[in-house]
């Protein structure tokens, strides 16, 4: 087994999450890398939606840089604007929402706008939603990528930007008045997490290999559900890395950046 | 109309002030009467940006911008508009990137030639080259005064707008603090009696636009996505519009399926070739990613450092130092524009 970078083992833990013959609405980056690793691996019939307009684009100019780059365009199947894309996730066409995000709570809500209290005068101000609250209110199931720190496992947000299950009540996504079922996984190089069907919560489902329940613990601000059958994360494979090194992100754009301290 | 809200209070301690549920440009009823007031004549409207401009754009008015971060930008309105000078701008847009970083930092050069009051907006910045310099110096400066929606939301108001609808029912927003700090508002639905969420209509006075394709009267064909393109041009009280190559009305009635934009709400015509640059432009070339790295870290020195001399640079080479786009990608010059074809690949278009 080769080694592999953190950013591979998002990438790769992506991949498996995503079921084949589903659509899946990407963000920039690493869910278009997953994405395009399903395609080529278990999920051949898995289509992306991205939210400048396309449906099922065919990647053949090669990898994206941008949801909104022209090359993901190429081929689609249908090709649209903005409207047309994300008016397919309000109808119940896209299975996943696949984002990032600067910050997220123990319910699964995210935060990509501001860090500070004061909205009209913020510490830090980010670009802002983008299509990610639209995707994780209206696609079904929320994927969300995230580094495992404790500054951005936290148990308050600044700002709710994609709504995940609020204030863990039952009835919140209802009376927020979006469609989507929610909060699904959240992939870290060290660990996946998932929601509990009960309490909304946040739940450990696999470590890295080498990795305690405990280790990944002293990362996150809040209290992780942590069940007894906490399995080992799958690693990539030879072949897997060869597909994410040498033919997805031959450039290396994003598997290839340097993590800032 | 009843009020409802969802819980978002219970999770938020967010201060921030509660804005008026008001229009941040032309009201509908304005907007309806001013196009039921305009010429709709199949006339030439072509002309140059530099009149185009010089015609329609003043102070205090809500500037809507097509596009989509890096596609389609309307570059080469928005140097025509610095040259021009512009003050107490509203902006709207969904996501952009080099459009909106140009206008602030020619607020920061010179407030009194262009400046920028508010923004209503979904996402601005350069995605993989990475946070906007300017954006962030302007809100964490308290300078302008922001207004968050998804990228969704954005665009269906520019939609609500274009259909002659004063606001539009979402499924998003709701529960997250956009509900708290933006201008949309929750009621109960009169038919389902479940909560959901109004936007109001987005009407620009001017919209600013970059297409693929148009003819003289300003019918409009965009290949690649659309972005919000269509709905910006339907929405603004003006529109005003570049494109790639103009092209013969007879093509146009050939095919008219292929017009996203139809010549009624078009007010000026300009052909522009790469007036998206450095933007893409489906079928004709791909973002310059170099270009955009070089003006964005001018924008991050300026933003960590304070001085303003490499950002003076930069517009008086390319923008205040060229008569038109023309110049400006004289500038550029010819193997960087051939790189960028390349990089394009040939995507299919239909001019004929």
């Amino acid at each position: 087994m080769s080694e592999y970078t953190p950013f591979e083992m998002i990438a790769y833990t992506g991949s498996r999450i995503l079921e084949d013959e589903k659509i899946v609405f990407v963000g920039t980056g690493l869910p278009i890398i997953a994405a395009m690793h399903a395609q080529l691996t278990h999920a051949p019939n898995l289509y992306m939606i991205y939210e400048a307009g396309s449906l099922a684009p065919i990647l053949d100019m090669g990898m994206p840089l941008s949801v909104g780059d022209t090359r993901a365009a190429r081929k689609a199947c249908y090709l649209k604007g903005l409207c047309g894309a994300f008016e397919l996730t309000q109808r119940g066409c896209a299975d996943y929402a696949f984002i990032g995000g600067a910050q997220v709570d123990i319910y699964g809500n995210i935060c990509s706008t501001i860090e500070g209290q004061n909205y009209d005068k913020p510490g830090i101000r980010f670009p802002g939603s983008g299509g990610a609250g639209a995707m994780a209110a209206n696609c079904e199931k929320t994927i969300a990528i995230m580094a495992l720190e404790k500054r951005r496992f936290v148990k308050k947000l600044d700002f709710v930007t994609s709504i995940g299950f609020g204030d863990g009540s039952p009835d919140y996504r209802d009376k927020a008045g979006v469609l989507g079922s929610g909060p699904y996984r959240i992939i870290t190089n060290q660990a996946l997490f998932g929601f509990d069907e009960e309490t909304r919560r946040m739940m450990l489902l696999e470590v890295k290999p080498g990795r305690t329940p405990a280790d990944i613990q002293d990362l996150v601000d809040f209290e992780l559900i942590i069940p007894p059958d906490v399995k080992d994360m799958v690693e990539p494979t030879d072949e897997d890395l060869r597909l994410l090194r040498d033919v997805i992100d031959a450039e290396g754009y994003f598997l290839k950046r340097v993590i800032k301290k | 109309m009843n009020s409802a809200s969802s819980k978002i209070k219970n999770i938020s301690s967010l201060e921030y002030k509660e804005k008026k549920l008001e229009y941040w440009g032309p009201t509908p009823d304005e907007s309806r009467k001013l196009m039921v007031n305009k010429s709709h004549a199949l006339k030439d409207k072509t002309m140059t940006l530099k009149d185009a401009v010089a015609k329609h754009i003043r102070n205090g008015i809500n500037l809507g911008i097509g596009g989509f971060v890096n596609t389609r930008v309307p570059v080469s309105i928005i140097h025509e508009i610095i040259r021009h000078g512009a003050t107490d701008l509203t902006l709207s847009f969904q996501s952009n990137s080099i459009c909106p970083e140009l206008l602030a930092g020619a607020m920061i050069l010179d407030p009194d030639r262009v400046s920028i009051r508010r923004v209503e907006l979904a996402w601005w910045g350069y995605e993989i080259i990475g946070i906007a310099p300017m954006l962030r110096h302007l809100a964490t400066n308290g300078i302008i005064e922001m207004d968050d929606y998804t990228n969704y939301g954005m665009s269906v108001r520019f939609k609500a707008a274009s259909m002659g609808i004063p606001f539009i029912p979402v499924r998003d927003h709701g529960g997250s603090d956009m509900e708290l700090v933006n201008r949309g508002k929750m009621i109960e639905c009169p038919f389902t009696g479940k909560n959901v969420y109004l936007l109001p209509a987005c009407h620009p006075d001017v919209g600013i636009v970059h297409t693929t394709a148009a003819d003289m009267y300003g019918n409009a064909r965009i290949f690649g996505a659309y972005c919000t393109c269509p709905e910006i041009a339907m929405a603004a009280n003006t529109t005003i519009m570049t494109t790639e190559k103009i092209i013969d009305t007879e093509s146009i009635r050939s095919y008219p399926n292929l017009t996203e934009i139809p010549f009624p709400v078009v007010d000026t015509v300009t052909e522009v070739p790469y007036g998206a640059y450095p933007g893409a432009s489906y079928g004709g070339y791909w973002f310059d990613m170099d270009h955009l790295k070089m003006f964005r870290s001018i924008c991050e020195d300026f933003r960590k450092t304070g001085s303003k001399d490499a950002l003076k640079k930069y517009y008086d080479e390319y923008i205040f130092g060229c008569e038109n786009h023309d110049d400006f990608i004289d500038k550029i010059g010819y193997k960087t524009i051939k790189k960028l074809r390349d990089l394009d690949g040939g995507q299919p278009i239909i001019l004929t």
